[in-house]
């Protein structure tokens, strides 16, 4: 393991916790940032804990020619993308370990990323063994012909179901995270919304194949999370609920478990369906030889059934909240150790019987946006970013705490996270109030209107999580 | 209408700028040039195809990219950097000193003639789909917006939203835009021309045309 030196070829939050997780196992790594995030942290830290010769400045996240430039030139032996970027990119991950200078990606294995990362291979994967999945197109369409008659068949089959307003949801099939996802409710609008979502999806990810699927309402979003190594070993760290999001559907509160059965009554049997999903995710990891961190997306209907959604091959934001109430043998778990751990060859070294569950996980995504008017990112300087430490809370950011910042427009939004532990889920919950009521954030933009954030809607939601 | 003539003459003053060439991305550099004093040329032909001198190579992952001239000018300075050191993105390389060319010129004074469009916020900037349309059938100078009217399309953090147009209505004249770069808050994205001033406009051009010495 000392050998090694990992490249981290991410920024901002993950860049600094992976940095973390590399100084823990003793493992060198280096880090890479662009002219927009030269006021990061992650690249304060990468100097202070690695040297000058620890921090590279690239012209863009995504250009893998340069990322591999630097990792030669620095000597890495490894690769870490983190998530977004290349996470996901099984031609990037191939490259890695096929390059005449082999590096190790430290994520699952370039074929496992092929037929899971896409989600038309999952759908067609997950059918195979028997696993629930979301009606509808199980390929990219490009002919927008073929995809109105997909719509009109879909509108059909809920009104056979007997749904009096059927809509279905017409999505970049590039896309993830939330981003290029509409939802229609007739013909004549659909046409409208797939010109939209085709051309967002060209300038967005240079690819305008659509997805359509029926939109399943009032549901819960909820995920596994799986671990795998190389060498056979597949064990699970638990369910997440994240149902929680804002009107673009991106995940704003996450909790772990996914539900809570032993305190709030559900119209289903909650326990059944969070073994369910686990059940069901597992059997696919077992089917690919899942040898990384990855997540099963599922949507569960108020009725209680489970519908695969999607698989992240990828470390993900909301790692952390299943981190924390996980313990092996007694210690809580660091799944991005795990994951560059088992990168780079190690064995799990432990079985599902050794990990062992203890309270309640409540993930807060504080970002700079004003969730009155369509979660519509605020950009500007934060002047003031501070909150009281506690043994309960693990906060991530890259925010620095003694200067202002610039928030960049290149990226996504978010600017930190605060994980709360507890006993219970009341005791999670009023831990997370605490930890928003002392949360000091405040800054101005470029006219001097005051910072708008998500604090107050996260404050208001965190009654009602996990209820059904 | 603006005084040109004092104009120019202001500009005539300093009629020069310094360019720094920076390094693209990350690699391995080697020099092509060497020396100060070394006159250089820009990009030229129709389609800007014909590349200027060629300043060095930057090599990364076995891709060996040259380095040229943005600009005609003169080398004026080299960085302390070594043949062949591994240098980050964004590492100064040398310094150009550039003679302003008549459309430079023309640039500074039609951003003080024309009214100009600003940035409201950072990000990244699309035309709708509409005018996009319509400026690639008819060209800049062509198109016609009114204030209120959908005109671009800010993207930044990944989420989009339409911006209406505010000002006077008139003719897109020129776009100080490019979609693949972030524009700073306040930077100009549109020059549109009342249409009542499209004349004044063309003589304005035309007088910089005859009255500005292009030189080395």
């Amino acid at each position: 393991m000392k050998r090694n030196k990992v490249l981290i070829a991410n920024r901002g939050e993950i860049a600094l916790r992976i940095m973390q997780a590399c100084l823990d196992l003793d493992v060198e790594f280096t880090c890479v940032y662009t002219r927009e995030d030269s006021n990061s942290e992650h690249c304060t830290e990468a100097l202070k804990k690695g040297g000058e010769k620890a921090l590279y400045r690239i012209s863009s996240y995504q250009d893998p020619n340069e990322l591999f430039a630097v990792a030669d030139a620095s000597g890495c032996t490894a690769v870490h993308p983190g998530y977004g970027f290349f996470a996901e990119d099984f031609r990037f991950a191939r490259r890695v370990e096929q390059r005449s200078k082999k590096l190790s990606f430290i994520g699952p294995s370039w074929k496992v990323i092929q037929e899971l990362g896409d989600k038309i291979n999952t759908k067609r994967l997950a059918r195979k063994l028997e696993v629930p999945t979301v009606p509808g197109s199980d390929k990219p369409i490009f002919d927008d012909l073929e995809a109105e008659e997909l719509a009109s068949s879909l509108f059909s089959f809920q009104k056979e179901m007997g749904v009096e307003q059927p809509v279905i949801l017409v999505k970049a099939s590039a896309g993830g995270g939330g981003m290029g996802i509409e939802e229609v409710g007739d013909l004549d609008r659909f046409r409208t919304v797939l010109r939209r979502i085709k051309s967002y999806a060209r300038r967005q990810f240079r690819d305008e194949g659509v997805l359509i699927e029926q939109r399943i309402f009032d549901f819960n979003h909820l995920e596994v999370q799986i671990l795998g190594d190389h060498h056979g070993g597949v064990v699970h760290f638990g369910t997440r609920n994240c149902t929680v999001q804002s009107s673009g559907r991106q995940k704003r509160i996450e909790v772990a478990p996914g539900f809570d059965p032993e305190n709030i009554s559900y119209a289903f049997d909650a326990s059944r369906v969070l073994s369910d999903i686990t059940e069901y995710s597992l059997r696919m990891a077992r089917e690919v030889g899942y040898d990384s961190v990855g997540t099963w997306e599922w949507i569960i209907s108020p009725t209680g059934h489970p519908f695969l959604m999607e698989v992240n091959t990828r470390i993900q934001v909301e790692n952390g909240v299943s981190a924390i109430i996980s313990r092996i043998r007694g210690h809580e778990v660091n799944l991005i150790r795990e994951q560059i751990r088992v990168g780079l060859g190690s064995r799990l070294g432990y079985q599902q019987k050794d990990i062992v569950f203890k309270g309640m996980g409540i993930e807060y995504r504080i970002l700079a946006e004003d969730p009155d008017n369509n979660f519509i990112p605020w950009v500007g300087r934060i002047e003031n970013f501070s909150w009281p430490d506690h043994p309960w809370l693990r906060m991530y950011t890259h925010v620095p705490v003694n200067r202002p910042y610039d928030i960049p427009t290149e990226f996504d939004p978010n600017l930190a996270l605060g994980i709360v532990w507890g006993e219970n889920l009341d005791q999670a919950k009023r831990r997370g109030k605490m930890f928003l009521d002392k949360l000091v954030l405040e800054g101005f933009n470029p006219s001097g209107e005051p910072l708008k954030s998500n604090v107050d809607f996260l404050r208001r939601n965190t009654d009602k999580l996990l209820v059904f | 209408m603006i005084d040109i003539t004092s104009l120019l003459e202001e500009i005539k003053k300093a009629p020069y700028k310094e360019l720094t060439v920076f390094t693209p991305h990350s690699g391995r550099i080697e020099f092509a040039l060497k020396e100060a004093g070394t006159t250089v040329h820009g990009a030229s032909g129709v389609w800007n195809e014909k590349p200027g001198t060629l300043l060095a190579y930057l090599t990364r992952e076995g891709n060996r990219k040259p380095v040229y001239a943005p600009e005609k000018g003169e080398l004026v300075m080299f960085h302390d950097i070594d043949d062949h050191q591994f240098v980050q993105a964004g590492t100064p390389l040398l310094k150009i000193r550039h003679f302003l060319t008549k459309q430079e010129v023309i640039d500074i004074i039609l951003k003080k003639a024309l009214h100009l469009f600003l940035a409201p916020e950072k990000g990244r900037y699309y035309f709708v789909s509409a005018i996009d349309t319509k400026l690639k059938a008819k060209g800049l100078g062509h198109v016609n917006i009114r204030q209120g009217d959908e005109v671009l399309i800010i993207s930044r953090m990944k989420r989009e939203t339409v911006l209406v147009y505010d000002g006077p209505g008139g003719i897109i004249y020129t776009t100080y835009f490019n979609s693949s770069d972030s524009v700073e808050v306040g930077s100009p994205l549109l020059g549109v021309c009342p249409n009542n001033q499209v004349e004044e406009i063309k003589e304005v051009v035309a007088r910089i045309q005859s009255g500005w010495e292009e030189k080395q």
